[in-house]
């Protein structure tokens, strides 16, 4: 089961933290909350390739035809600090698999819950609402959410799609654990809806209900904040590895998340089969 | 209006799942004391940017009924006695749904999550009678021509669309304004300086709602649950709420209703939720509805609901199978006439899947 150790993870990330951070500036001071807590309020997004590949990657016809230019992938640096991603001989072999069934396996096509910590690279905003108790993340895509139990060491009361967070301050960085985790749908599941793992980004990088994330955020600037994660999962990789990447700041005028609720332009697609054409 | 209510003592736990009945907590209620609120005196606790604090975990399930029944057209008070024996009855009356869950079995159930006894006799206070006024003749007519399609369509379930009135994941429709689940109807709310947030159990809605000021959002983007702005009138949160989905259909009016909210703590474990709606192209006048939300502990957990959605697949697959002629039709398996349920079809189905058989192909 889940036999890799804390500490190790504790190692990756103390490799991290030793490693150059993305774009961080080590004399920039956050910015304090009325509670006087470093402030990470605020509508902020990725600007990479990561939801396409965390891998480098070269372009590529994106998956369907008709799209053309339109939806194909463009290339990426990659955001794994210690790359390639450490799979296990036989994790690799599926996760090849799942790529190339990924329109079927893909959560984000269905509209599923995107967990952690895709959601925070997904290429739409994360607003954070903080509290001294609680640091709510909200992404557009689904209306997903997470919360961030701060100081709280409690282990999750049940998997979920989205996990359970428990949140805590070093120095000025919100420091995140994260388990608890859906694998897949429930085994009962109509196999139009099944997903059978959690892809990290569109290639099929993928993890199980093994899955332990710690991720690390930090204002470097007024409108930037530094986003690190180590991703955890016995069942797929052999070791913790690390992503990094900047998360900007949405200086939009009246920002605010809009209402995406994809499972509308999903459910033709997922229900198909089963529906009746009207006057037929 | 807070007069109105009673404050229980903090209701015990409330994580769907592992809460277990506590009766008595209903004759506990019985002796508590009134609200402090109902004095005036009540001092509301301020967040560290020194706003009124609504943070922390709510339920607004009740056994008060949304409209008030008929034969208390003119009754909108219980006396506290009366108030207490008819929490009472609706407890022992209520029925456990069986399609889905025993709600009971995972301490779901309105008095397992912190319902108490009210006072009113309905959550709808005006018009004085309780009721969702009448419709314009407009509004009427425009019902009528929706229902008339909707019989058109048959009884069975044709595309996804017709599956809103069980489990709809893509919004839940009694989010905005509330009109209570029948359980998951909890609470969440979390505040910075200019945000404050409400996120919702069933359906895991997350409702933001700005406090900076800002104006309404263009008119063009319409959503269900709509475009809110948030202020402080004293200790009052008030919002305000346009721009609803024309995919809604809210006692008739199909988005085009206005929303006035106004959320008061009256007491540690009490905030009073009183709504205005409003739409002269639907209703003959606005109404207003009171909610009590109770505080009930923490967490609140994920109702992943378009992600386990199983009730999608067999309502569309029972309806094809149920046209084919190889599922007994509806009205049969609800006289008890036919002895294969939706239910167990699926257990079948799933013993399938389980048992390595591969899923079922048949059309």
């Amino acid at each position: 089961m889940r036999t890799a150790t804390f500490a190790s993870i504790a190692a990756a990330v103390l490799f991290v933290a030793l490693s150059p951070r993305v774009g961080e500036s080590q004399t920039y001071t956050s910015l304090r909350t009325a509670s006087g807590q470093p402030d990470v309020n605020g509508f902020w997004q990725a600007l990479n390739t990561a939801h396409w590949n965390l891998e480098a990657h070269m372009a590529s016809p994106g998956p369907v035809l008709q799209l053309g230019a339109a939806h194909a992938v463009p290339p990426g640096q990659g955001v794994v600090v210690d790359g390639p991603i450490p799979y296990r001989p036989d994790a690799l072999a599926k996760k090849k698999e799942y790529a190339a069934n990924a329109l079927r396996e893909d959560a984000e096509i269905k509209c599923y819950l995107p967990g952690v910590p895709r959601m925070m690279y997904m290429p739409y905003p994360v607003q954070i609402v903080q509290s001294d108790s609680t640091i709510l993340m909200m992404s557009e895509f689904a209306s997903a959410h997470r919360t961030i139990h701060m100081g709280s060491k409690d282990s999750p009361p049940a998997d979920t799609w989205m996990g359970w967070s428990n949140g805590r301050w070093e120095g000025d960085a919100l420091v995140i654990e994260t388990r608890g985790f859906m694998g897949g749908t429930i085994s009962a599941l109509d196999r139009e809806g099944a997903i059978q793992v959690r892809f990290l980004d569109r290639a099929g990088n993928y993890h199980t209900d093994g899955l332990r994330v710690v991720e690390r955020l930090r204002r470097i600037g007024p409108d930037h904040l530094s986003y690190q994660a180590t991703i955890e999962d016995p069942n797929v990789y052999t070791r913790p590895w690390t992503i990094s990447m900047p998360l900007y700041r949405r200086l939009d005028a009246n920002m605010q998340l809009g209402e995406f609720k994809c499972e509308e332009f999903v459910s033709d697609l997922v229900y198909g089969k089963y529906q009746r054409t009207p006057d037929k | 209006m807070n007069a109105f209510l009673f404050a229980g003592r903090q209701a015990a736990g409330v994580i769907v799942a592992t809460t277990s009945v506590v009766l008595t907590s209903v004759i506990g209620i019985a002796q508590d004391r009134p609200s402090p609120a109902t004095n005036g005196s009540y001092k509301v606790p301020r967040t560290p940017d020194g706003q009124p604090d609504f943070q922390g975990y709510w339920t607004n399930l009740t056994y008060t009924p949304f409209e008030r029944p008929r034969a208390l057209a003119n009754k909108p008070f219980y006396t506290e006695q009366e108030a207490i024996e008819a929490f009472k009855k609706a407890v022992s009356d209520s029925t456990d749904q069986i399609v889905h869950y025993v709600n009971s079995d995972f301490g779901a159930t309105p008095v397992q999550t912190g319902a108490r006894p009210n006072r009113r006799t309905s959550l709808l206070i005006d018009p004085p009678d309780g009721r969702v006024p009448p419709l314009t003749p407009a509004a009427e007519k425009r019902e009528a021509t929706r229902l008339a399609a909707q019989k058109a369509r048959g009884p069975l379930a044709q595309t996804w669309k017709d599956d809103r009135g069980t489990v709809w994941c893509v919004f839940h429709d009694r989010a905005v304004p509330s009109i209570v689940a029948p359980y998951g109807s909890n609470y969440h709310i979390v505040q910075s300086r200019d945000w404050i947030v409400m996120t919702y159990e069933w359906n895991t809605e997350h409702r933001i709602i700005p406090l900076d000021g800002r104006p309404h959002g263009p008119a063009a983007v319409r959503t269900y649950a709509g475009d809110a702005r948030g202020h402080w009138e004293g200790d009052t949160l008030v919002v305000e709420t346009t721009n609803f989905s024309p995919n809604r259909n809210f006692f008739g009016s199909e988005g085009t209703f206005t929303l006035v909210e106004r959320f008061t703590r009256t007491a540690d474990d009490t905030i009073v939720h009183t709504y205005t709606v409003e739409d002269a192209s639907t209703w003959t006048r606005p109404w207003t509805v009171e909610l009590p939300m109770h505080r009930i502990n923490g967490p609140m957990l994920e109702y992943a609901c378009n992600e386990n959605n199983q009730d999608g697949f067999a309502t569309l697959k029972n309806a094809r199978a149920q046209e084919a002629g190889t599922l007994a039709p509806m009205d049969a398996i609800k006289r008890g006439d036919a002895k294969a349920t939706i239910t167990e079809r699926e257990e079948q189905g799933a013993a399938k899947v389980l048992g390595g058989e591969g899923q079922d192909e048949k059309k």
